[in-house]
């Protein structure tokens, strides 16, 4: 009887020695669906690598608020209403802490729904499109330039070598829309004339017909709002038909070290617009990318250091705001500012990104060059872009 | 704002619509066939479609095959796996109500596309073998989807061969005709079931090995092939093979007109339009079903 006492109180000595140092509390969850498999999945996994390499650094410098971090992660399989599910998931069922943004804009506007109606702080590192943040949402925090900026680059280097029309063509989807319009406006601004725009559906393989359309259109410039497999087609297609744009420009999946694996020579000249470059001076980029080389066995593309820049500046928010309290975190978040290996964070009242900065870069010599804005290029552009057969 | 459509565009529009038409055709004929034998709407024929793509992509990065060759080799050993799926689960199925051919297929077709995520992960692949065109009158002829559609014709064409002429063939025809009588003629039947399964993998398998060096494989790629094949054989009648081939080219063409005329976003819309029509005016289709 004694004995047994004695060995109670030993065990019971230890279980509550061990657990007082972390607060008594675990680690805070931090929850996420990702687009892990799906038309996404190569972007969306990159993130998710940002997420893990942020929460492992984080850990290593003690945690949050005393606490351990762990991530929580489903896979959205690119489809916004998985997403939704997941969240509702997360938030009711697994009952995490606090959650990070999915990938894509699609994804992020409909999850964005659920976080909102349960309260829940959402940096969303990789949603461009700006209506997400425009309307009226409290706990929404954008990290990228907003997709409008993406095709700026394009349009002002056209614009001031003399180019008069722009072509531009779009998958149907939010994000992809939004840098579209945004080509158009600010093409309208600098006076070239937009000859042909057109929309296609999400997983469309065959642009023979779009693309004969902008051949005859003549346009100077074809500004495309795409993802990855889209930009791999189109470029390929225009091959095929001929298309000789004097400058070409796509937005996502451009960046990625695979579209010159995949074009091989036939990606030279083509610009693309990215969020980030590691050869930029920002404060800790080049560490960053040296460890995520090592971590993960690959480079890092934009996606991948947005969301490390996101789960670091969510993590400032919340040592700002001393808890992880939603309506703290909040107040800290818009009062932020933060220079992270990614670039420049602030936002406005709407949690709307205003200090990030876009560049625009070119494939030459199977590299990544940056060429706009002018006070981060690397080199000039090589223009105007020679038609397919005197290459 | 948009240009005004030259002859040469309708001219350049046409060539695609027939090029991806004769693929939609060869991918189609394997649905129908499968169909027309024993009545199963196999919603798995787009994720084996995929698993010819992986085929070619591995021979063609791994060995270094020329992916045009590795044609066969995909058909091969989606035959192997068609006739292993049909012996082990489909046939299961062939007397059942249609609601369970339907779910079991379906619940195939997401195990392929599960499986080929966790073994050939969710990364976009591409086989880079042949680019740009040919130059015919003033109109461009993609070099891989033109030798894509003569491998297509050439498939096809010898599919054809193969049902009308050898024993074999007409021992389907036969059993598409009437299961009964094809037992009392003698006809070995669930071997001619698996046999007509493993030859329609091996369709849709060609067809993925075609589409390799086309567009971006990933292992989601097919699902949308499940759906064009449906359309495809709907339009030209369930179970007709002929009907395959006609419906094949008139998507292709439709698709592609659609896109010119309107835009690409609607050029769905009016192959589903099209199907409609079709189904109002000739509810069996435009050369009538089930005709062998």
């Amino acid at each position: 009887m004694r004995l047994r006492s004695i060995a109670c109180l030993v065990l019971a000595a230890a279980v509550a020695g061990s657990s007082v140092p972390a607060g008594a509390q675990g680690p805070i969850r931090l929850g996420a669906s990702l687009s892990l498999t799906g038309t996404y999945a190569k972007l969306g996994k990159n993130q998710h690598e940002g997420y893990q390499l942020c929460i492992k650094e984080l850990n290593a410098k003690g945690g949050l608020l005393g606490r351990k971090l762990d991530l929580v992660v489903y896979d959205d399989q690119s489809m916004p209403p998985t997403a939704v599910r997941l969240y509702e998931k997360l938030i009711t069922e697994d009952k995490v802490d606090a959650v990070m943004g999915p990938y894509s804009s699609p994804v992020s506007e409909a999850a964005a729904n659920v976080t909102e109606k349960y309260k829940k702080v959402m940096v969303m590192p990789l949603a461009a499109t700006t209506s997400i943040f425009k309307k009226g949402r409290k706990y929404a925090f954008m990290v990228i330039s907003p997709a409008e900026g993406y095709l700026e680059g394009l349009v002002d280097m056209a614009s001031k070598r003399g180019l008069k029309t722009i072509a531009v063509v779009n998958e149907d989807t939010l994000f992809s829309k939004a840098a579209a319009s945004g080509a158009v406006e600010l093409a309208k601004k600098k006076g070239l004339q937009v000859v042909f725009t057109e929309a296609y559906p999400k997983g469309n393989t065959d642009f023979a017909a779009l693309l004969t359309k902008v051949k005859a259109s003549n346009a100077d410039v074809l500004a495309a709002a795409t993802y990855f497999d889209d930009a791999v087609a189109l470029t390929r297609q225009m091959k095929e038909l001929a298309v000789n744009p004097k400058m070409y420009g796509v937005t996502v999946g451009g960046d990625l070290p695979e579209f010159y694996d995949t074009l091989k020579q036939n990606a030279e000249y083509i610009y693309g617009a990215t969020q980030w470059e590691h050869t930029l001076p920002y404060p800790g980029n080049q560490e960053f990318f040296d460890t995520y080389k090592k971590e993960f066995g690959h480079e890092p593309s934009y996606h991948s250091t947005a969301g490390y820049a996101g789960c670091l500046i969510y993590a400032e928010g919340v040592k700002r705001a001393g808890s992880l309290e939603a309506d703290k975190v909040r107040e800290a978040l818009l009062k932020l500012e933060m220079k992270t290996a990614f670039g420049e964070y602030k936002v406005d009242p709407d949690g709307f990104q205003t200090a990030h900065k876009m560049v625009t870069f070119q494939w030459q010599g199977e590299k990544k060059v940056t060429v706009w804005p002018d006070d981060l290029a690397q080199a000039k552009p090589r223009f105007p872009t020679p038609a397919w057969n005197q290459r | 704002m948009n240009a005004v459509v030259t002859p040469e565009m309708i001219g350049q529009v046409i060539i695609s619509g027939v090029l991806s038409g004769a693929l939609y055709a060869m991918v189609a004929l394997g649905l129908a066939l499968i169909f027309g034998v024993m009545r199963v709407i196999n919603i798995a024929h787009g994720p084996l479609l995929m698993l010819g793509s992986y085929v070619t992509f591995f021979l063609y990065s791994r060995l270094g095959m020329n992916p045009f060759l590795t044609v066969p080799v995909a058909m091969a050993a989606l035959f192997v796996v068609g006739m292993l799926l049909q012996r082990t689960l489909v046939f299961r199925v062939v007397d059942a109500p249609e609601l369970s051919s339907l779910l079991l297929t379906f619940g195939i077709s997401i195990a392929l596309v599960n499986v080929a995520q966790n073994l050939f992960t969710s990364d976009l692949r591409a086989v880079e073998y042949i680019t740009g065109s040919w130059t015919v009158g003033g109109l461009a002829l993609s070099r891989p989807r033109f030798i894509a559609f003569l491998f297509a014709l050439a498939v096809t064409g010898g599919a054809f061969l193969f049902l009308k002429t050898t024993r074999l063939g007409k021992a389907i025809r036969a059993t598409s005709q009437s299961r009964e009588v094809a037992l009392v003629c003698g006809i070995d039947v669930p071997r001619i079931h698996m046999l007509t399964f493993g030859l329609a993998s091996a369709l849709a398998a060609g067809g993925g090995a075609l589409l390799a060096v086309i567009v971006a494989i990933q292992p989601e790629m097919g699902g949308v092939w499940t759906f064009k094949s449906f359309l495809v054989i709907v339009l030209g009648g369930a179970g007709n093979y002929p009907g395959a081939l006609l419906g094949g080219l008139l998507l292709g063409l439709v698709e592609q007109l659609a896109s010119l005329f309107l835009t690409t976003q609607l050029s769905e819309v009016v192959a589903y339009v099209l199907l409609v029509v079709v189904l109002l005016i000739r509810p069996t289709g435009l050369l009538g079903g089930r005709q062998v």
